[in-house]
């Protein structure tokens, strides 16, 4: 609830145009700021990207065995949705090379775009915290819902049989139909994002 | 003999999600302070305060190639980390530690004092300082491949299992055929269950009568289930705990306690693996240690349960199964495994000694099958004759509990899914030597159980079919054949049990009564050895010498390397008047063994008829 308009990002993803420009001699992702990056290094705002789909941002990282544990739940959703929700992957560790990237998505059968969001621009405009946590926007980067994928996890190694609640499926109804959750945000289980500061 | 049944229903499961430094989001409270230094408190930092305390709890299973799912051995890896690490050890979740602090101390014990735990706060909130390097011990040292060395033999198992992607828990079981041409004494078994970060636990069982091959729908495959049953001989090796988790060293055996390993024995690996988040391929290995000492103290394992009280009705948050069991002899516990399923929730195992001193053997307030372990002592807790055992299990089957596998609730009753449950408590005892060199104090123990338990369930086919086994150990073979039948009558069509019976029976000359039951025990189990000579032999009693020809043929089909099964295929031979091909079989029996005396004295017998009467 409240952060409805994100106007400020806004502002500041012009100024990163200019930024980005003016270094773009030399390596991108060293040189742009306020920005994610695909994995060839080219500076992406995936809010922008959809069109008049949704936009699903999923925060996972390499290391994190939680995050990995979702990765056949979460494929299965993007390719469920795939009509109406564009689905990408926020790997927000600065230390994770688009190498190491593409390795782990081969692995564990990501056919998502991946992004990497080595400054934490997508992670605040998202308000996670964890891998893996999801954010749902709807047009307009209308935050609708950030938290959890589902309860599988109720604590680090302490897991249901199979989710009872699957809150990421329920904020993309929400989102296509253009309702309002009753928790548009959720902790997840799962790794700290600020410990990659 | 060759029978013997004991229920071990394997220790199964777990070992948890590979571990470490997993978090959930702190309380909004310390997430405020986070950072911000303490005054008062003194800084603390990773080099001098924190790299111990990693070092000695969490980099043994956070270091590569082993279970954790990242490494914890340098300042970066622990402060890339931090706040999970401060998380996980404030709840307790890790290092993995179930049992309570108590009295009497496990080895390797791997739990955090307050003190540590506060000082991991700390080091966060301060904002993670690393300090002076010269503080900084220095790393530990990991031995990569065999902990023990490279072994005398590696055993693989015949085909991988695949891990699936997604999905629930698997529990799998592999079928180790073992390379010793004679018995062997082992001295160790390190266990190498595959990715340790995929593996919650892992079990050998010894299986001397094939039970596991059985179950196999096609050789070395293996196959699926979350507890065994096993058949073993009335006194076995099987009562080591052979067990694998995150980040323990193999245990090798004192000197005298080594295991005994023969030819033809399979080794069963029981294995717990929660799925990835990618498909893996797992094939364990095994390597054996052996050594020349030969076993001479002989452990028991003692299993207390309860499982006709476990019916747990939905939405019980609280549902106690309770058992008590006396000992007979003066023993030291070795270890001690408590097993549940999902429900388990409070499990207590405690020693009333005869003064009426209590002492707690094992206390896990919070029960997490994902984490269960054997438990040994750091000193062999001795108890006198006349103590008493108690098990006081508890389980929630409420909703509220998050690992029921039944949502909404259902009755639970016992059983070896991972949906049923059990109450089961595994002491591995050493009984001790009576000053009477004609009473083994194990016959004693091992009856004074399987009284016990057919006392909580009269219908337990197990104690039936043990106390008959020790009945006719001891040679009273008429109340063997009592207790034979009692567990004939609740399992009318297992191999096992009427193989025992008809044996038996033979035994004391009953011919006519112990056929049928060899014959229900090959009809279940068509390649069935010990079932096959004894109707060889049961037939040839009556006179039947063409009818046993067919049985001995099959037993030296079955087992080609056992000299008595070839000397009475011999007699056989030569009853029907194949005195050539008799010849054959005792020569074949003699050189299988050269003192079967049976082959050398009817073979003796032959030569000298064919001289008196050549052919």
């Amino acid at each position: 609830m409240g952060r409805r308009w994100h106007t400020i990002p806004v502002i500041r993803l012009l100024l990163v145009v200019i930024v980005a420009a003016g270094f773009a001699w030399f390596a991108s992702t060293l040189g742009a700021r306020n920005t994610a990056f695909d994995l060839a290094g080219n500076p992406v705002d995936p809010l922008k990207s959809g069109g008049r789909k949704i936009v699903v941002l999923v925060f996972v990282r390499t290391d994190c065995p939680v995050a990995n544990r979702y990765a056949p739940t979460i494929q299965k959703l993007s390719e469920e949705h795939a009509a109406k929700a564009a689905f990408w992957l926020v790997y927000p560790s600065k230390a994770e090379s688009a190498e190491v990237i593409r390795k782990h998505e081969r692995e564990y059968g990501y056919r998502i775009p991946a992004l990497r969001d080595p400054q934490h621009v997508l992670v605040k405009e998202s308000q996670v915290e964890i891998t893996p946590e999801v954010a749902v926007f709807s047009s307009g980067r209308r935050l609708v819902y950030h938290g959890r994928i589902d309860n599988l996890y109720q604590d680090v190694g302490r897991t249901r049989s199979v989710a009872t609640t699957h809150e990421l499926e329920d904020a993309i109804s929400a989102a296509l139909g253009g309702k309002r959750l009753e928790a548009d945000a959720t902790h997840g289980v799962g790794c700290y994002i600020s410990d990659l500061e | 003999m060759k029978h013997g049944s004991e229920t071990l229903s394997g220790f199964f499961i777990i070992l948890a999600l590979a571990s470490g430094g997993v978090a959930t989001p702190l309380a909004a409270a310390t997430r405020e302070s986070a950072r911000k230094p303490a005054a008062a408190e003194a800084q603390v930092t990773f080099n001098r305060d924190i790299a111990p305390i990693v070092f000695r709890n969490c980099a043994p299973c956070h270091h590569p190639g082993e279970a954790g799912p990242f490494p914890l051995l340098t300042y970066a890896d622990v402060k890339t980390h931090g706040r999970q690490i401060a998380s996980v050890t404030r709840k307790r979740l890790m290092p993995p530690w179930l049992p309570e602090p108590g009295e009497l101390k496990f080895a390797d014990e791997l739990r955090l004092s307050d003190q540590e735990i506060a000082t991991i706060q700390s080091w966060v909130e301060q904002g993670e300082i690393e300090g002076n390097s010269s503080d900084l011990p220095r790393q530990p040292a990991f031995t990569t491949g065999w902990q023990l060395g490279k072994p005398d033999v590696i055993v693989r198992a015949a085909k991988p299992y695949l891990l699936l992607a997604g999905g629930s828990d698997s529990y799998w079981n592999f079928v180790f055929r073992t390379p010793v041409d004679r018995s062997q004494w082992l001295r160790a078994i390190e266990i190498r269950p595959g990715d340790k970060r995929l593996v919650h636990h892992a079990n050998v069982l010894v299986d001397r009568e094939e039970s596991g091959r059985r179950l196999e729908k096609e050789p070395g495959v293996g196959f699926g289930g979350m507890e065994l049953v096993i058949e073993s001989e009335a006194f076995d090796p099987d009562s080591h705990f052979l067990f694998w988790k995150p980040g323990s060293r193999p245990y090798v055996e004192p000197d005298g306690m080594a295991l005994r390993l023969d030819k033809n024995t399979d080794l069963v690996l029981n294995t717990h693996f929660q799925p990835s988040g990618k498909p893996e391929p797992i094939q364990p290995t095994l390597g054996l240690y052996f050594t020349d000492k030969p076993g001479t103290r002989h452990p028991i394992l003692l299993q207390l349960d309860n499982d006709r009280m476990l019916d747990i009705p939905p939405g019980e948050r609280n549902f106690l199964v309770s058992d008590d069991f006396t000992l007979p002899v003066d023993a030291s516990v070795l270890a001690i495994y408590p097993h549940a399923h999902y429900l388990g929730r409070d499990l207590l195992a405690l020693a009333t000694l005869p003064d009426g001193t209590k002492k707690i053997l094992i206390h896990i307030g919070n029960w997490d099958l994902n984490w269960q372990a054997v438990y040994r002592y750091e000193q062999p807790v001795d108890l006198p004759a006349g103590t008493t055992i108690s098990m006081r299990f508890t389980y929630d089957n409420s909703a509220e509990n998050i690992r029921n596998p039944n949502q909404p609730p259902k009755r639970v009753v016992a059983g070896n899914r991972a949906s049923d449950e059990m109450a089961h408590l595994w002491l591995q005892v050493l009984p001790h030597e009576s000053g009477d060199a004609t009473i083994d104090p194990r016959v004693q123990l091992q009856e004074a159980l399987a009284l016990h338990h057919l006392q909580n369930n009269p219908e337990d086919f197990e104690a039936h079919y043990n106390l008959a086994a020790l009945f006719e150990m001891k040679g009273q073979l008429s109340a063997a054949v009592l207790e034979f039948t009692e567990a004939v009558r609740i399992r009318p069509d297992d191999p096992t049990a009427n193989n025992a019976l008809g044996a038996v029976l033979l035994a004391g000359g009953q011919i006519g009564g112990a056929i049928p039951h060899l014959n229900t025990a090959l009809e279940g189990r068509p390649d069935y050895f010990d079932a096959h000579y004894n109707l060889g032999n049961a037939l040839a009693a009556q006179g039947d010498f063409a009818g046993a020809l067919t049985h001995f043929q099959a037993a030296v089909r079955l087992h080609p390397q056992d000299a008595n099964a070839e000397a009475n295929l011999g007699s056989a031979l030569a009853e029907t008047g194949n005195l050539k091909g008799a010849r054959l079989h005792f020569a074949r029996a003699l050189e299988i063994d050269p003192k079967n005396e049976l082959a050398r004295e009817n073979l003796e017998q032959l030569n000298r008829d064919s001289h008196g009467h050549p052919n």
